[in-house]
């Protein structure tokens, strides 16, 4: 179990690794390539430009943070790296339809769906809170998202790290859970889902995410499913202009630590950006919208077409006024 | 007359006239060493200075500054190079704004820095308390896009230092920055820029 875990890291890190070496030597090249071909640099007095040149990185002007690595709070379905900024209120709308495969009677879905409402306020910019509910089991969820590190353009920080720590609760009437006479004690209804979110931007148009996801559940269903469940999850994203960009989810569930007779989960979809709105429209096999139930959950399976529709709504609103 | 007090007078004359000679051989070596500093020290840096931008649009009025400005003047060659971030600016109506001032008009990603270089075209004598209205002829680079500008400036020369006040407008079209229709009234096609620095001699 312990050998599985380490190998598991190994590969995170590795991954990692490769990454960060690979974006150090495109970023060596595309300095290059700019100089050479610097018309108003060659025109322009070389000693001149080395003492400003000079100032400019000792001032660390050229070594800002790294900023929308992903357009929304959300990759799709799971949290991305990016945090609301401070005093920024927003209001998400989370939908899915029911499977596609179910055809015209429902029209592919439309008459089965699950909703979230949430809001997410940037308490300070390193800090994220949220809360919602959705329809599935009358979940209600709050999450808060940590920064610890932040990606910046120049030299230094290659990735941006987060924390993600997002409980919550289902409030079905426990007779439906349970046979009366059984009991079921409060605490059976609460998941922790804790993740950490690694991300990079490793160009204007494509950046990439690695979720390890850490859920306990405090009650399983049956005695031989674990109560810790652990993913990996991918995410990426590939901007097609500057308003419209490719998404794409993946989480892996490790084989001895899932609940029996799910799927992995797999998504894709676009962002479409448009002034202080993110429209995020996808197809999914997850029917849910919490973590636990999108990671642990999901019932739908590519391959015999259970793909859901489904879109996500963010408004921001500015409430504290900025100077 | 006693020979002591001749003896006196003729010493402290010669007193005097190697004073006179010290102190004029010490003014001459500070001068020679002061004029070869001058040579040396054609070399003017940014010590502070502040970028402003301003968009007045017909719905808003959209405002950012910067004090990351990094710049250099030699007065020998009467060239100038000054240089800026374009992630170091803040302020604006939101943070979503700043977002996508960065992300959907200037694409600081692909283009991080906004420079202007080029050459002064008077002469400016900064040995001397003063103040100049010159012009600057130049490459103005914003959004990676080169434009030949000639830009006015303020300079006022006080006790070694020069501060350069300067307003121009930078038109979005010129830079190939595009404004969508969706936002013609939140968005001016031109801004303006306001320039304050302060150079002191390069150490």
């Amino acid at each position: 179990m312990n050998s599985r875990l380490f190998i598991f890291i190994a590969v995170i890190v590795s991954v990692l690794l490769c990454t960060g070496s690979f974006a150090q030597v495109k970023h060596g090249a595309k300095t290059v390539i700019k100089d050479s071909s610097d018309t108003e640099d060659e025109k322009a007095d070389v000693e001149l430009k080395s003492l400003v040149d000079a100032q400019y990185r000792n001032s660390g002007a050229g070594n800002s943070y790294t900023e929308a690595i992903f357009k929304s709070s959300r990759v799709i379905n799971g949290q991305s790296i990016e945090n609301i900024p401070e005093g920024v209120l927003e209001f998400r709308i989370s939908h899915r339809f029911g499977e596609l495969r179910q055809g015209l009677e429902t029209s592919y879905g439309f008459d089965n769906a699950t909703t979230r409402l949430g809001l997410n306020y940037g308490l300070f910019s390193w800090l994220m809170i949220g809360a919602g509910r959705s329809t599935f089991q009358k979940e209600y969820d709050g999450f808060l998202k940590i920064r610890i590190l932040r990606q910046k353009a120049g030299e230094g920080m290659p990735l941006s790290v987060s924390f993600v720590s997002a409980p919550s609760i289902q409030t079905l009437p426990s007779d439906v859970l349970v046979p009366s006479g059984t009991t079921y004690n409060f605490r059976d209804r609460i998941y922790y889902t804790n993740q950490l979110l690694l991300a990079r931007k490793f160009n204007a148009r494509f950046s990439l995410q690695l979720m390890p996801t850490y859920i306990h559940y405090n009650i399983v269903t049956t005695s031989d499913e674990p109560n810790n469940e652990i993913a990996m999850g991918i995410a990426g994203r590939y901007k097609l202009s500057k308003r419209i960009a490719l998404t794409a989810e993946y989480y892996y569930r490790l084989p001895s630590y899932r609940l029996n007779g799910y799927s992995n989960t797999l998504s894709v979809g676009i962002d479409i950006e448009t002034g202080g709105h993110v429209f995020q429209l996808f197809l999914t096999n997850s029917a849910d919208i919490t973590e636990r139930a999108v990671i642990e959950e999901t019932t739908g399976d590519w391959a015999k077409g259970g793909i859901h529709f489904g879109f996500n709504l963010s408004r921001v609103f500015n409430v504290v006024k900025h100077k | 007359m006693p020979k002591g007090l001749l003896l006196g007078k003729n010493f402290s004359t010669l007193l005097y006239i190697m004073i006179r000679v010290r102190a004029y051989l010490l003014v001459s070596f500070l001068l020679l060493v002061q004029l070869s500093q001058a040579q040396t020290n054609n070399i003017y840096v940014i010590n502070k200075g502040t970028v402003r931008f301003y968009s007045e649009a017909k719905q808003e009025l959209i405002s950012a500054s910067s004090e990351e400005i990094k710049g250099a003047i030699d007065l020998g060659k009467k060239s100038f190079l000054f240089k800026i971030g374009i992630a170091s600016f803040i302020g604006f109506n939101n943070p979503l704004q700043r977002e996508h001032f960065n992300e959907n008009y200037m694409e600081t990603d692909r283009f991080p820095e906004a420079t202007y270089s080029g050459k002064i075209i008077e002469d400016v004598d900064v040995s001397k308390n003063g103040e100049y209205d010159v012009r600057s002829k130049g490459k103005l680079k914003i959004h990676g896009i080169e434009r030949e500008r000639i830009i006015k400036a303020h300079i006022i020369c006080k006790n070694g230092t020069i501060k350069i006040e300067c307003k121009f407008i930078v038109p979005l079209a010129d830079h190939d920055i595009k404004i969508p229709r969706i936002v013609m009234d939140k968005l001016a096609p031109d801004i303006n820029v306001t320039v304050v620095a302060t150079l002191i001699p390069n150490s």
